[in-house]
Parts: C-alpha cells; structure tokens; sequence
C-alpha cells in the first residue's frame, strides 16, 4: 500500500505521529556522545542524548518552522543556510535554501550545504536519518518541549549553541515577563473549560504531553482534553460532545490557511458554541513551540477572559 | 441442489445472520467512549428515537447523532465491500480477487481526490467520481489481464498489481499538489476510517449495499455457473458479455460509494467472503447476500474495538480489520 508517503503529510502526522517517534527516540541509547567534532560544549537534548557541539557553530539547518523562528529571534539567521519550505516567519527565513519539508527533507542538500549543526524536532525526524547525518560528522539536536518551560530551554539551548546567550537571555525573560502578566491577569479568575480543535476531520486534540495544554492551563482555561495521553491524540466525536466545553479555540488562517475553521458536528450544540465563544486564532501562533508561542497565549488569555485585560 | 433446498438454506442463512446483525448493531451502540445508560439507550432505540425515555439531550445526541449513523455507515460499507470481493472472486474464477488487490479501491481513491480538488463544493460529485475511478480500475485490470488464453488468474493478479501501484503513484503525486487542507481531508478518506460519518452520504451508501447486493443475489445462478469456466457458462446459456459488464458496474458502485464515505478499508472484500464459503459452501445464492450481511457485522464490531480499545482516543477501522483480517486469511489459506 502506497500509505506511508500519504501519510506522511503536513501536519496531520506532526500532530499524528508525535507520539510514536518520541517513543523511537525512548529506545534509541541515551547519553551517547556524538564524536568526531573539535571538542565544544556538550548539551542534552530532548531526547536526552549529550550532543558534542563545535566550538563556534558557523553553519546551522532547522528542519521545522518554530526552530527557524528561535534561530533567529535570538540573532543568529545569517548562520542559517538551510531549512524547510514551511518556514515562512520572519520573513528573510523565506529566501534561505530549502532542504525539502519537516517531514521530506532531502539528505543530500543537507549535506552539500555542509552544515555543523542540524536541528530536528522529534515529530518530524526519523531515527536512520539522524544516524546518516551523525555518520558525516555533522551534529543533530532534538528539540521536543512538552510545555512553555521546555520552550524556553530550546531558546536558550540554541543561543548558547550559537554563541548568543545573552539575546537568547534577554529573550527568555522578556517572555517570562509576558507570561507572567497574563498569568497575574486571569490568577483571579475561574479556568474555563476549553475545546482546542486541531483538526476537526479527523479530529485531533492536543493531550497531555503537548505544550497546548500548559498553554490553555496558563491562559486561564483547563483542556478538557488535558488527561489524554499522548501529545496530540485522535479523539472521540462523542467524549467531545459529552465534554461540554465553554469555549472552543479554533487554530485556523494563518500557513493552514481557512482548514479548521468550522466547529465538528459533536461541538454544534456545545455550550460554547450556543453562547458564540468559539475564538479562531492564528495556528502559526498556536501550533509552533517558538518565541511566538506567547503571543499565542495572550491571545488565547483575551479570548478567554476579556474582562481580566480592559484596562 | 434442487432450487427449493437452495431457497431453504439461503433463508436459514440469511435469516440467522441478519438477526445476528441486528443483534450487533442494538448492542453495540451500547458500546463508546461515552457510557450511556443501557436501559434508557435499548427504551430509545427500540422506540426508534420518538422517545428519548431518560436520556439526557447529550446522551441522546450522541446516540443518535453520533454513534447510530456511524454504526450503520460501518454496516453499508461493510456490506458493499464484502459483496463487490464474492462476486469479483466468482466472476473471475479467482480466490484473490479483492477490491483493493485488483486496484478499484485504488481507482476510487484518484475519483474522490479529484472530486476533492476540483469540485470540493459539491459533495455528490465524491461517490459520483469515485465510481468513475472504480469503473475504470476494473476495466484497465480485465483488459491487462485478458491474454490469448483469456484472464487467468495470475494474469489478473498480476494486472491488478500493476494498476494499483501505477493509481498510488498518481494519489502521491497529485497530494504533493494539494493545498494543505485537502491534504488532511484526502488522508483520512484513504486510511479507512468512520469517525467523519458523513451524514449526507449515508442513505446513498445504504441504499447502494442494498441494491447491488439483491443484483448480484439475483445474478447469483449465472455467477455459479461461470465459476465452471466462461466457454462451460455460455455453452449453457449464460450471456457472458452483459453478466460480466453488470458485475463490474454494481461492484464499481459498492467500492466507490464505500470508499467516498470512509476511504479503502482493507481485508473485508478477502476475508469475509471466504470465511463464508467455508461454512455455507460455494453456491453464490448463498454466498453473496451471506457475506453482504457477514460483512457488516464484521465492520461494525471492527469499528467498535476501533472507537473504544484506546477511548476517548481512535484508531482508524482500516487498522483493525487488516489486524482481524491478515491472521485469519493465512489461518483459512493454510485449512484450504
């Protein structure tokens, strides 16, 4: 069956398939160090391998949009010479070459572009890929942030990796400052129950391991799918209708373009629904664990509790 | 076999097994990731949804709304498949013939994707292509297959092969065309699975498992007599030509509307019609309206593991009926 290529597309297995290769990477041998690099600093990844780094990192690929992103908000995106055709944000990410998408990204122009560092996430690399690329002596970084904390250490883990600790620094905090307002701001207010729909045919919720959930927890919402395991877990039409939810958030119109953007069937007569509190909010905010995740949040925070930011 | 005996044991079988499918779908619309009470659930739904006997306006919704519709698109689809996979393997003397061995699941799959790209308005124009798609699947496997010596059978497989890799070769590329949203649409059609219960779609499926199912039921003689051989066939009056054109279009229609609606759901086209020949014997009186009904209770209690095993999460139907399905074919090949 000619499955595997189709179902290896976009997003639907990044949300799919995240949980599955977070277990491929559990079994791969943790804490073995990487050889052959001109001794650096030594950083453990989210997989939980200690990854020897070269000295001054000149060249550097992402293989996902949200780490494009953090290589650049922390002032090292002329040292990017590669990442993926989904990487759209800021916009000079655009004109850098591309290596193929998150889930193709082609082997040979990663090494003809001859990178030091490749960074991954762990919804998007495969196991014998990252070994290939290990066997060329160039050195792979897992990023996998299960919460806003996680994300905040991938920052600071690529701005040390890049020699910009203390942008990478400045950022985290002004970030943590941002979080923090909007956590002071909704601190007083009862949680709402949130519905987050990541898709809706078939319909995927974020679930226990996935940043989405710490985000609606700090927004001032409680998932109704926080207990699920898994990061982002197909779900049931008829647990979804018996949830009833008070708001619905719809991650739609940003590089998605208008998919997600109607509420499922189960969630029609939802009391969020009946009371017009479904929010679309731009996925690229929502769905990418970068610096523009917080920005997300506040969003998230105002449509969740207007009355908490009038000032 | 005088006809009146055959008559009697179609009843006996059919009978039996369609209580056993009305059995399937009370009880297991008592099963979901959603615990309803057993009580005030069997008092609605013996009341045929006129009364709600209990059930709060969320219990009844998701019985009614959510889990009735899809338990019946899981029979009709059940059915079509497993009818389209006994009257191709009779046709074409054929033990392997299968829906999507033979690439028509494939072919329905292109005809959905292109209803999708090109007029993703119109839902109708899904089953309507997709039955296109099937048609000329079969009619490209049978005009490869058919050699100086007619269509052998691994002339057939092997022809099937060909078209269907050649179809998954064409759904990769074209997807690698598509814009993400219909990427997403299209990929949950081709992986096998019920949960979109596409609510418009399910009187045509229905409809079309019925009918094509009484068809081929009616066709059923000639089909018995073409397993003899297709010269044997019409040395004894069967018109070979219009029996052979009248399969191959009511099974396109069964495969295409199934696969319009859920996507290629594997194994049921193999498995069940086998599983009934082995009981019930060969005669396609029997067979076929047999693993029409077989074949919705296999997908209904297929879908049902699907939907609860891991609840509230899903697994696709596709997923379990190849794992029913893969040990119980090598099981019935090694007793044949």
């Amino acid at each position: 069956m000619s499955l595997s290529p189709l179902f290896n597309l976009r997003r639907f297995l990044i949300l799919a398939g995240a949980l599955l290769l977070a277990a491929a990477f559990a079994c791969s041998p943790a804490h073995t160090p990487t050889e052959g690099h001109a001794s650096g600093a030594q950083l453990r990844d989210d997989a939980g391998r200690d990854v020897t780094l070269p000295q001054r990192v000149d060249r550097i690929i992402t293989l996902a949009p949200n780490l494009t992103e953090i290589v650049f908000a922390v002032g090292a995106g002329d040292r990017l010479v590669g990442n993926t055709t989904y990487c759209d944000y800021p916009p000079e990410a655009k004109n850098i070459a591309k290596v193929g998408d998150t889930l193709h990204p082609s082997l040979e122009r990663i090494i003809a572009l001859k990178p030091q560092v490749v960074l991954i996430s762990t919804a998007s690399q495969l196991e014998t890929f990252t070994q290939q690329l290990q066997n060329q002596n160039i050195a792979v970084f897992v990023t996998d942030p299960h919460d806003l904390e996680g994300i905040f250490r991938s920052i600071e883990q690529v701005g040390q990796m890049m020699g910009r600790q203390q942008q990478a620094n400045t950022l985290v905090q002004q970030l943590r400052e941002r979080t923090n307002a909007v956590e002071q701001a909704v601190k007083q207010r009862p949680p709402v129950r949130v519905f987050y729909q990541a898709s809706g045919e078939p319909l995927y919720v974020p679930g226990h391991d996935s940043f989405v959930t710490d985000l609606i927890r700090r927004a001032g919402g409680t998932s109704v799918t926080a207990d699920v395991p898994g990061a982002w877990p197909k779900f049931s039409n008829e647990s979804a209708l018996a949830a009833r939810p008070d708001a619905i958030i719809l991650p739609t119109g940003g590089s998605m373009g208008s998919a997600n953007s109607t509420v499922v069937e189960a969630l029609r007569n939802s009391p969020a629904a009946l009371a017009g509190r479904v929010y679309k909010i731009n996925d690229d905010l929502l769905a990418r664990p970068g610096p523009r995740l917080v920005d997300g949040l506040e969003q998230l925070a105002r449509a969740l509790h207007p009355e908490a930011f009038k000032q | 076999m005088t006809t009146r005996v055959t008559l009697r044991r179609t009843l006996i079988a059919c009978g039996t097994l369609m209580l056993a499918l009305a059995a399937a779908i009370v009880i297991m619309s008592l099963l979901g990731s959603e615990q309803l009470p057993v009580r005030a659930s069997l008092c609605a739904i013996f009341s045929a949804g006129t009364s709600p006997c209990g059930l709060s306006r969320d219990q009844y919704d998701i019985l009614f709304q959510l889990r009735l519709p899809r338990i019946l698109l899981a029979a009709a689809v059940g059915g079509s498949l497993a009818t389209a996979g006994a009257s191709y393997q009779a046709l074409l003397r054929n033990p392997l013939a299968e829906p999507y061995l033979l690439g028509v699941s494939n072919g329905a799959a292109v005809g959905t994707m292109i209803a999708l790209v090109f007029f993703g308005a119109f839902e109708w124009s899904r089953p309507v292509l997709a039955f296109a798609g099937a048609l000329i699947a079969t009619l490209a496997v049978y005009q490869l297959a058919r050699g100086r010596a007619g269509a052998t059978p691994d002339r057939l497989v092997l022809a099937g092969v060909i078209v269907t890799t050649f179809l998954s070769s064409v759904i990769v590329f074209v997807t690698t065309l598509m814009d993400a949203t219909r990427i997403r649409s299209f990929t949950f059609w081709l992986l096998g699975d019920l949960s979109g219960s596409t609510g418009t779609l399910l009187p045509l499926v229905i409809a079309i498992a019925i009918l094509g199912t009484l068809a081929l039921t009616l066709n059923a003689r000639s089909l018995n007599l073409l397993m003899l051989g297709e010269r044997d066939a019409f040395d004894l009056g069967v018109e070979v030509g219009r029996v052979r054109i009248l399969v191959f279009v009511i099974a396109s229609l069964l495969v295409g509307s199934s696969v319009a609606a859920s996507g290629s759901v594997g194994y049921v086209g193999l498995v069940v019609p086998h599983l009934v020949r082995l009981s019930l014997g060969s005669d396609n009186r029997i067979s076929i309206p047999a693993a029409a009904l077989g074949g919705a209770l296999f997908v209904i209690v297929a879908d049902t593991v699907a939907r609860t095993v891991i609840a509230p999460r899903e697994l696709p139907v596709g997923a379990i009926t190849a794992l029913i399905g893969a040990p119980l074919f090598i099981y019935l090949l090694k007793r044949v």
